[in-house]
């Protein structure tokens, strides 16, 4: 391969070239395959589906660029859900019709709930230098017990109606609302990414401990930050499906796990930390949901929509490694 | 070398008999909560039911040891089962159903061994991958239903018949055990997982073949959980698209909390079967005071948590 190759070849993929030629003709292959696609209300229906991955694989990479991973997304989403419709049950019988302040209240609840796992996860990492795969392991076997156990399985049911109508399936601008808090975060995170002090140390702690540390970066507090603020967004991501959903869910998050990490890789998130960039990772969410959405559309059973992720996922790592090598052998 | 020295010092041996002292603890706890747990038969279900564990975390064992990981193994169970079980009903053989499976067992393992040993991929993030293509073939090749009326030979020899007096899970876990244990002390290949896993770049130096290291320990990995799946099937009687799902989970708490570090090359099948022994105890002892299933979850992860900071295991990931 000749030199001027490789280097056309690195740019294109640094770029994102990879991840938007496949959200390009993941597109244009279901529009013409499926013209359903095209049609208003799926399309409303794949943006809201696209929030819904985008916000936690924007967590699942603020963690892997920290140079960690985070199994337990998916749980917190799952238990943030639960707390959302407790919450708002129990607050509106104390103040009925304070359907705002209700909202909020449950919001905090939400996020303080993902700020405490994020501290308990960052904590034993940073502090013991425990594995990080194997302390989200853990956490997500002990919230996704914690939260069968208190419903038993059983939906929870009293979210308010107004924030479903309002959120759950309200529109701004013809868009569904979700959709446009999906595209804030984003938009706060790349420029995070870019413009903040924190969002540098994150790169530089993922990126190369050691020499992070020594040029002065405190590396506990941002890899600790890193935590903290994947789980508030798992929270939020949880606090927003129930919007969606109308009632409080223990299964939701199952698969989350993986779809983030496929989402995290596709959009070009390296495993060993330091790279990654939100913008691409939220295009390779909305990639996953367009590939999602035709499945259903040409009625694919939904198990072997799971065994196309996991295929998905297996062939993104592939890509990676084989530009990896084409980065450091060429 | 490095348990020898480490043994030498005061918290050395504090660490060498947590594990059998925090074993006698939780059996003795439990026997007082609960009179049933030190029954004759209880302490022989417990046997039993420490072999099948053990099976699954000695597997989880050999690809820690190359710091690595299985997280496809619990849906490897899964598909093996429903495919030795729907192999076993179509043909009418037992035999034909013990070579379906073992068969899928070995396909699973060495794509797992080329992916991850052939091209490099991170083992974890490739077998969380396979993990869904299995659960996802295990759930469509049965329907999502289990598969019953498998021969009666099938439960006959391999969870009723009890030569010398031992069930035959038993048997199967000690043979595996001894054979693992020579294996990894005396031949070649032992030798390397452990060199792989704990210095990649001495195992080039010392011109090891990574790539059959891995992909071997992979393969070994995937067949002694296919066998563990067979006799699971044996015992439930039918092929069940479910039997794995926490087994994944269990495997790797049962490695961890025995001993076996994640940032590889320490540790070996004695550490897994010490934790494969009191992770059954546990679960047995909770199951008999009736803490709810899912309650037990929580322990699992608290366990695991525990255990991580009393070894220090620093994982990179």
């Amino acid at each position: 391969m000749p030199e001027v190759d490789s280097g056309l070849l690195r740019r294109f993929v640094q770029n994102g070239g990879i991840v938007i030629t496949f959200v390009v003709l993941a597109v244009v292959l279901t529009a013409i395959a499926e013209p359903r696609f095209l049609n208003q209300l799926n399309l409303t229906n794949v943006l809201r589906n696209f929030a819904f991955l985008a916000i936690p694989a924007l967590a699942q990479m603020m963690v892997m660029t920290a140079g960690g991973f985070d199994l337990s997304l998916g749980a917190v989403v799952a238990v943030s859900s639960l707390i959302t419709a407790a919450t708002m049950a129990a607050a509106a019988a104390m103040m009925p019709g304070a359907d705002v302040a209700i909202t909020f209240l449950a919001l905090a609840t939400v996020l303080s709930f993902g700020a405490a796992v994020g501290l308990v996860n960052g904590g034993l990492v940073t502090a013991f230098g425990l594995s990080p795969f194997m302390v989200t392991l853990a956490m997500m076997s002990i919230l996704m017990g914690g939260a069968l156990y208190y419903t038993q399985g059983i939906p929870i049911y009293g979210v308010l109606d107004s924030y479903i109508s309002n959120v759950g399936r309200g529109r701004f601008l013809t868009l569904p609302v979700i959709m446009w808090i999906a595209l804030g975060v984003i938009v706060l995170i790349v420029l995070l990414q870019r413009t903040t002090v924190l969002g540098r140390h994150i790169y530089a702690v993922g990126g190369d401990p050691r020499s992070a540390r020594l040029s002065g970066v405190k590396t506990a507090r941002v890899t600790l930050t890193a935590y903290v603020m994947a789980s508030c967004l798992a929270g939020f991501t949880g606090f927003l499906m129930t919007a969606r959903i109308g009632s409080g869910q223990a299964t939701i998050g199952a698969t989350l796990a993986l779809e983030t990490i496929a989402a995290a890789v596709i959009g070009g998130t390296s495993l060993r930390g330091g790279v990654g960039r939100a913008e691409l990772v939220a295009l390779a969410a909305l990639f996953l949901t367009v590939i999602a959405n035709a499945m259903n559309l040409i009625r694919i059973e939904s198990k072997y929509q799971t065994l196309v992720l996991g295929a998905v996922l297996i062939i993104a790592l592939g890509i990676e490694r084989l530009i990896q090598r084409r980065g450091t052998g060429g | 070398m490095a348990e020898a020295t480490r043994s030498g010092t005061a918290m050395g041996w504090i660490r060498l008999l947590s594990l059998p002292l925090a074993i006698m603890a939780a059996l003795l706890l439990f026997g007082l909560l609960e009179p049933r747990v030190l029954t004759a038969a209880n302490l022989r279900n417990i046997a039993v039911q420490t072999s099948f564990l053990a099976i699954f975390s000695m597997a989880q064992c050999v690809v820690i040891l190359t710091r690595g990981f299985d997280l496809s193994l619990g849906f490897c169970v899964s598909l093996v089962s429903v495919a030795a079980a729907m192999a076993m009903v179509a043909t009418g053989s037992m035999v034909y159903g013990i070579a379906a499976g073992l068969s899928v067992g070995l396909a699973v393992g060495i794509s797992n061994g080329l992916l991850i040993g052939g091209i490099g991929l991170n083992p974890l993030v490739t077998t969380l991958g396979t993990s869904y293509i299995l659960l996802a073939l295990a759930s469509t090749i049965s329907g999502g239903f289990p598969v019953p009326s498998l021969p009666a030979e099938f439960s006959g020899t391999f969870a009723i018949a009890r030569p010398l007096g031992l069930p035959m899970p038993i048997w199967t876990a000690a043979i595996i055990f001894l054979l693992l244990f020579v294996m990894l002390k005396a031949t070649r290949f032992g030798r390397s997982l452990y060199i792989v896993g704990g210095n990649p770049r001495a195992a080039d130096a010392a011109g090891i073949p990574t790539f059959a290291v891995l992909t071997s320990a992979y393969t070994l990995a995937a067949l002694l959980a296919a066998i563990g799946a067979l006799l699971l099937t044996a015992r439930t009687g039918s092929g069940e698209p479910n039997l794995g799902g926490n087994l994944t989970l269990e495997s790797i708490a049962a490695a961890v909390v025995g001993g076996v570090k994640l940032s590889g090359g320490e540790g070996g099948v004695a550490a897994a079967l010490m934790g494969a022994l009191l992770i059954t105890i546990l679960s047995n002892g909770m199951n008999l005071v009736q803490v709810d299933g899912y309650l037990q979850n929580i322990f699992l992860g608290l366990i695991i948590i525990a255990s991580l900071m009393i070894s220090r295991d620093t994982g990179r990931r």
